[in-house]
């Protein structure tokens, strides 16, 4: 055979596959489906955190999120999944100051750099200001967490054997995690599973609500105090905002 | 002088020997890829604080690799340099293959390679990781099209696909530092890794390329011009200065600028990485080579030069390293004015050690592509006759190449 | 020699071409090897009153209804009356709906690595 006919024959048979592989994405018909519950038109969703609030032993938070969410913990700090963590801090001036406990979560950035990262728009900003990753679509490329500066991002390392909540689902492997606000629930009217165990157990550290709303609670809150974000120099402009930090 | 390109011959068990270990290191790789797929990813040295690793370093290292076998390819084709048309078709292919093992690198990082297609499906045309494979394609497709213009002699073709292939690499390197430059992070963050990733490709490509030359020459034993490699050596030392002068800049703004100075501190003395950085790519990596190629004494003898390539690759790899793996082993400072006393994740400074199943993935990707090198020499023309500067007579064909063409005849 | 390269050239091009096909051809040998051809008709649990959909728009185009409230929930945030978890409800195992079909058309489902549905 003719070295051209080789060329000729092995570029259709490339052709035939690409046109095969691109059929897909023929647009399907669309349609909606379930059209009650508009909960994200017109929302912005935020969250107050009040570190004056949060006692430094209680992990009420962290074992919500893990029982609504089906975190999986390991038992290996490499590879252990924290949608909410806490870290103890102190400040550095004076010495003896004395010990803070800071819940740390994805801040759901105004402007988020894991988003803007995310290479098939799996991790993206919904209309109501919730960053979510999609995981019918992500390719694990992790480049989502080498662009988020406040390590709040996650990655499925390993198969995930618990499954406390079944109606919720749980992520298997090869797929990054971060806190999404419990949007399911969001949706259905509810808060977050967080929130609400904080509101439970009497604390009320974790305050969330609609930013645009002026009566909602967060926006009181932040009215009457000095709130800031963690670092906002980097631009992101967070919706998670502490008291006392 | 008409260069005539030829296959090579392989025949020999040498050659069934390299082909099979080769295709071992290949399944290898397709092994370790398969158990990350089936159990998760863990299974490399990547954690939640590192999430990007040696697959990543190599991928980046492999782009930089095409670029420069890109350059020896153009200087043929855009300024007319007639002596280095033997290696122009090589270099090419090896630019060509370089990508491919780019993408295999990256491809075999994910963490669902089974959806492999949806980035044709939704693209995101923001992410510097969707512009990227963009260009690398593009740059592919113009690859095979300049191969085919040379194996076709179609001067004119490959006359105007010359500067496309050049200005289109050029944009690929942009490309490639812009995924870690316009990242958020102290140690990544910056407007000059696109110019110096690009520096870094010319240096670490004509390097590599001058010893698969070299190699390839000795092996199929035919006779090759030693002013030639000496030229291109002469090439290789400037750039490297030039790649020095980028990391001279890169660290001295980062050490005087105040906001990032403890983030230069650590990065040119906190670890490992530091080792990496001084003896890898400042010592061995650009100051001996620097030495031995400026030197006239030294720049004459292949040996020298030889050893100087083989430098200048380690050191483009070590940079590569000090690219990646530093930017996310630096703790981001979280709260500027506190200290951190316990959390559940790793918040400090961190270190990243490289697996087995990397290394297996890695080889593999070697093996694919040393698999498709091999045999691309062996069923296209792509092996010059000969190779010299111009202007002697060069009709007077060498004996070792007579014998060369008689066997060939007798084969066939 | 220039017999030997032509060789060399068709074996490639005929592996390639056995690589590109290996895809379609699984799925047909896998389904013309199945005895099973009427795996389909299964009845639903007694709670079944009604589906969402009636039965041939279900058969047919079940995975465009799933996709579709999928996409209204991850991306448009609407949680409707439909959802996976509704649909074990009746369904109730997934060997018995799920499974037999998709394996005899070689149609891999990925869904229950995350969704519960009982086996
Ligand atoms: S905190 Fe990180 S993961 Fe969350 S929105 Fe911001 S950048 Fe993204
Ligand atoms: S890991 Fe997934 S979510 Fe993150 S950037 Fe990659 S595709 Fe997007």
């Amino acid at each position: 055979m003719e070295r051209r006919e080789f060329l000729k024959k092995s570029g259709v048979l490339l052709a035939g596959t690409a046109c095969a592989c691109a059929l897909p994405l023929l647009p399907a018909a669309a349609k909606s489906i379930n059209v009650d519950s508009e909960n994200t038109a017109g929302k912005k969703w935020g969250m107050v955190i009040d570190l004056n609030k949060c006692a430094k032993d209680c992990n009420a938070c962290l074992d919500a999120c893990r029982k609504e969410n089906n975190v999986a913990m390991h038992g290996d700090k490499r590879w252990d999944i924290h949608l909410i963590r806490k870290v103890t801090l102190k400040r550095k001036h004076p010495a003896e100051s004395p010990e803070i406990s800071v819940p740390l979560l994805c801040n759901h950035c105004e402007r988020p750099p894991c988003a803007q990262a995310c290479p098939v728009k799996a991790t993206y900003k919904r209309e109501d200001g919730i960053v979510i990753v999609d995981h019918h679509r992500c390719i694990g490329c992790r480049y989502c967490m080498i662009s988020c500066p406040y390590n709040a991002r996650f990655f499925n390392y390993r198969e995930n054997h618990e499954w406390p909540n079944k109606d919720n689902t749980r992520s298997s492997h090869g797929v990054p995690e971060s806190c999404n606000f419990c949007a399911h629930r969001l949706d259905k009217g509810k808060k977050p599973a967080c929130v609400e165990a904080c509101e439970e157990i009497n604390a009320k550290a974790l305050i969330f609500g609609d930013l645009n709303d002026p009566g909602s609670d967060v926006s009181k809150v932040i009215a009457g105090n000095h709130v800031r974000g963690i670092r906002e120099d980097f631009g992101t402009k967070p919706k998670v905002l502490y008291i006392g930090l | 002088m008409e260069t005539d390109f030829e296959t090579i011959e392989g025949k020999s068990t040498q050659f069934s020997v390299l082909l099979a270990i080769l295709a071992v290191l290949a399944l290898a790789g397709l092994y370790a890829t398969y158990r990350m797929y089936v159990e998760g990813i863990y299974l490399s040295g990547m954690t939640n604080r590192i999430p990007w690793g040696l697959q990543v370093i190599l991928a980046v290292f492999y782009i930089g690799l095409s670029a420069g076998s890109l350059v020896i390819s153009s200087l043929y084709a855009i300024f007319g340099k007639k002596e280095y048309k033997p290696f122009a078709r090589i270099s090419v292919f090896l630019a060509f293959l370089f990508l491919v093992a780019a993408l295999l690198s990256i491809i075999s990082d994910w963490g669902r390679p089974d959806r492999i297609f949806e980035p044709f499906y939704h693209l995101n045309p923001l992410s510097m990781l969707s512009i990227n494979p963009f260009l690398y394609n593009v740059y592919m497709l113009i690859c095979l099209v300049y191969l085919w213009a040379m194996f076709k002699e179609k001067e004119k073709l490959v006359k105007i696909i010359a500067p496309i292939a050049v200005i289109w690499a050029i944009g690929v390197h942009s490309g490639t530092g812009a995924i870690f430059g316009f990242v958020p992070r102290e140690l990544y963050q910056s407007a000059l890794l696109p110019p110096s990733f690009i520096a870094a490709a010319l240096s670490s490509g004509t390097a590599l390329m001058i010893l698969v030359l070299l190699l390839l020459f000795k092996v199929t034993r035919r006779p090759l011009d030693e002013n030639l490699v000496v030229r291109l050596g002469k090439l290789l030392a400037i750039f490297i200065v030039i790649v020095m002068y980028f990391v001279f800049v890169e660290n001295a703004y980062r050490l005087y600028m105040p906001v990032s100075h403890e983030a230069g501190m650590y990065f040119l003395f906190g670890g490992f990485h530091s080792w990496v950085f001084w003896g890898g790519l400042i010592i061995l990596g650009s100051i001996v080579p620097a030495v031995i190629l400026f030197n006239p004494a030294t720049v004459k003898r292949i040996p020298w030069i030889v050893v100087s390539c083989v430098l200048v690759v380690f050191g483009v790899l070590c940079e590569r390293y000090i690219i990646v793996i530093p930017g996310q082993t630096h703790a981001p400072d979280l709260f500027p004015n506190m200290v951190v006393v316990s959390s559940a994740l790793a918040e400090g400074y961190v270190s990243y050690s490289i697996s087995f199943y990397e290394v297996l993935q890695a080889l593999g990707v070697v093996g694919i592509i040393g698999f498709a090198f091999v045999l691309g020499l062996k069923l296209f023309k792509m092996m010059p006759t000969e190779a010299k500067v111009l202007k002697e007579s060069d009709s007077v064909k060498s004996p070792s190449e007579e014998k060369e063409l008689e066997k060939q005849t007798v084969a066939s | 020699m220039a017999a030997q390269n032509n060789n060399m050239e068709f074996i490639i091009m005929i592996i390639t071409a056995v690589i590109l096909l290996i895809p379609l051809g699984y799925g047909v040998v896998s389904l013309a090897s199945s005895n099973d051809t009427q795996p389909f008709i299964e009845k639903p649990d007694e709670k079944y009153d009604k589906c969402v959909r009636d039965t041939e728009y279900m058969r047919l185009n079940h995975m465009d209804l799933l996709k579709e409230i999928r996409d209204d929930a991850m991306r448009r945030g609407k949680r409707g009356e439909i959802t996976l978890n509704d649909c074990r409800k009746c369904h109730t195992s997934r060997e018995r709906f799920c499974d037999k079909c998709h394996n005899v058309v070689n149609a891999q489902l990925d869904c229950y690595g995350c969704h519960y549905f009982p086996k």
